[in-house]
């Protein structure tokens, strides 16, 4: 190996990380060689459950037996004509997903726009700021579970002791879970969106902002004709991503109180849930596939929309 | 802190510091500047008092005797720290063999997902062939699937060929979460190291797999590394597969084994909080050895994607 290509090599990492190189790709079998594990893998292991979910869904089977009766549409007539809970599910999921990613997409892009800035020990808050998504959603759940303790909770001492209420809030009751379930869920993914949005400010060339500068542009004009323009890829992808995620969200939607049916659990049950506790608890395994089918419908139709009419040129899905 | 080692792309801040100004400083812009830097600690303290605090707030516990766990009003700092919590952890629950589950799982999973994805990355972005540009299409696709309608699938089939309580099972699991996104990751990585570079080394004499691994490997090595740790992630934290396809205690996980602590019929928030430390210390140290390569490495799948 010469030492002028290692040069160059070393000349390479210095280019920004968003320049796009043009490939110039060969025509090859061995490429379809190298592609093939990853690709017949995804569909063994990714199609085959779509389709089987399908026809699935057109049956009616208990999730442990092996027979299945077919039924038609009764499943999805059912759901969306005449079962209300299929509704309150689909709608509280709905303001879940929404609140979830407006309030992660505010708190990440402040924080990551905070964190592009110069300041002592920038470092070690980017550092810290990125814990909550690290730590597996069971140990956010206890930790947030602890503080919103009923009886012994920290949120409630310092509502208390700060003078702010008497009689503090039950935040795990009834009326506030859903709402401890925002709060902790925004807690848990927002370093997502910070990470995300950091990375590409650090690609914007400081120049584009020194001759906004000489030009008399304000903080926030600077925001909208440089900074937004720049990561609004990013944006686009992040809002995509965050909100599928957060619509088919099961985890820490289950341990906040989703695993219960009845009681607490009502207050929670966004549409995985009820989809859950249609196979797993009325052991209705095709009702299960026809709402998971409901719901991954849902998505694409969606983002078929938000693609049509959000997305940017550069946007190289 | 690694980030020293930051690399020339992560270009330094788009402010410059209020010093570096050549110009004669006016007592209104110093008094913008001073408020500048209020604004920007300020806004520092409370985004780690945010994230950290909660954390704190369960060291602390994991440190206290029951009695001053469970009180009213809460005691901030122990009376009497004790080790209590942990040598119960260790003795009376399976933590030791959940980690090590976790581990031989979210292990396996990751090295099969960066395998087949860096060949398929590598494919992607240096042949040629029918269909190449759909692949993107249907790797976004993969995001699109709610882990529920995997759900039924999975357990059906694993419970007919004896995969679930097994390794082997979750495992492919894993591999069907981690390969889209770590396809989709690899792939912007490649697409960023030019062909140039490859054919300066073909013309130097060197095949095309000597080029590989002097050329492509060397500079595609970050990419690799940022796509394992978040596939790593991806199935350390996994919950509802591992609930599913692991149902007896000497095979969960540990995100699952941490949540029967909390299902006991009597919580003891010691015990979990102690448990939690044990979980959150090795992670926090190796996350921030590494912190630098996940900033780099979402960087570089976001601006593509």
């Amino acid at each position: 190996m010469s030492m002028s290509l290692r040069a160059s090599s070393r000349a390479l990492a210095a280019w920004p990380a968003d320049v796009v190189v043009r490939v110039r790709a060969s025509k090859d079998l061995a490429g379809v060689i190298l592609v093939a594990p990853a690709i017949l893998t995804l569909v063994a292991l990714l199609a085959y459950p779509v389709v089987y979910n399908l026809w699935l869904g057109f049956h009616q089977k208990h999730a442990l037996q092996q027979t299945a009766t077919w039924v038609g549409l009764q499943n999805y007539a059912f759901f969306v004509f005449s079962d209300r809970q299929f509704w309150d599910s689909f709608w509280l999921g709905l303001v879940y997903a929404i609140v979830t990613v407006v309030a992660q997409l505010v708190m990440g892009v402040a924080a990551a726009l905070l964190l592009n800035e110069d300041f002592k020990g920038r470092l070690i808050v980017r550092g810290i700021a990125l814990f909550p998504y690290m730590i597996p959603i069971t140990l956010s759940v206890i930790i947030w579970r602890w503080i919103f303790n009923n009886q012994y909770g920290i949120a409630n001492y310092m509502l208390v002791s700060w003078g702010i209420t008497d009689k503090p809030p039950i935040w795990l009751g009834p009326d506030w879970i859903f709402w401890t379930l925002i709060a902790v869920s925004v807690w848990t993914f927002f370093p997502f969106v910070l990470i995300s949005i950091l990375a590409r400010l650090q690609t914007i060339p400081p120049e584009l902002y020194d001759a906004a500068k000489v030009d008399g542009a304000g903080a926030v004009g600077r925001f909208l004709n440089i900074t937004l323009p720049q990561i609004k890829t990013v944006l686009f992808i992040v809002i995509l991503l965050r909100s599928v995620w957060m619509f088919t969200k099961f985890d820490i939607v289950w341990m906040w109180g989703g695993q219960s049916y009845g009681g607490l659990g009502e207050h929670v049950r966004i549409l995985p849930m009820y989809t859950y506790h249609r196979i797993f608890g009325l052991f209705q395994a095709g009702e299960g596939a026809a709402l998971a089918n409901i719901m991954f419908f849902i998505l694409l139709f969606a983002a078929y929309f938000y693609f049509k009419y959000f997305r940017q040129e550069e946007t190289s899905v | 802190m690694i980030g020293h080692a930051a690399s020339p792309a992560t270009t330094p801040s788009v402010t410059a510091a209020p010093g570096a100004r050549r110009h004669a400083v006016q007592p209104g812009v110093r008094l913008r500047r001073i408020g500048y830097q209020v604004l920007l600690y300020s806004g520092a303290f409370l985004l780690t008092f945010y994230c950290v605090v909660p954390l704190v707030w369960m060291f602390i516990t994991a440190l206290k005797p029951p009695n001053e766990v469970i009180t009213w009003p809460p005691v901030v700092l122990p009376k009497e720290p004790t080790l209590r919590n942990f040598r119960l952890l260790f003795e009376e629950s399976l933590i030791l063999t959940f980690l090590r589950n976790s581990l031989v799982t979210a292990f396996a999973s990751t090295v099969l997902s960066i395998l087949l994805g860096t060949l398929a990355a590598y494919s992607l972005t240096r042949y040629n062939y029918w269909g190449r540009d759909k692949l993107a299409t249907f790797i976004l696709l993969g995001y699109m699937f709610p882990p529920i309608v995997l759900i039924i699938p999975f357990f059906v089939w694993f419970k007919a060929i004896g995969l679930t309580d097994n390794y082997l099972g979750l495992i492919i699991t894993y591999v069907a979460l981690g390969l889209p996104f770590a396809t989709w990751l690899l792939w912007a990585f490649f697409q960023s190291i030019p062909m140039e570079l490859e054919e300066a080394a073909w013309i130097d004499g060197a095949t095309r797999a000597q080029a590989i691994v002097h050329v492509i490997f060397p500079l595609a090595l970050p990419g690799v590394i940022a796509t394992s740790i978040f596939t790593f992630i991806v199935a350390w934290n996994e919950y509802l597969f591992a609930l599913i396809l692991m149902n007896t205690d000497p095979m969960k996980t540990l995100p699952v084994g941490l949540a029967d602590l909390l299902n006991r019929p009597m919580t003891d928030w010691g015990v979990i909080m102690a448990a939690g430390v044990v979980i959150t210390l090795p992670a926090l140290l190796f996350f921030i050895l590494t912190q630098n390569y996940l900033i780099k490495g979402w960087g570089a799948g976001a601006v593509k994607g």
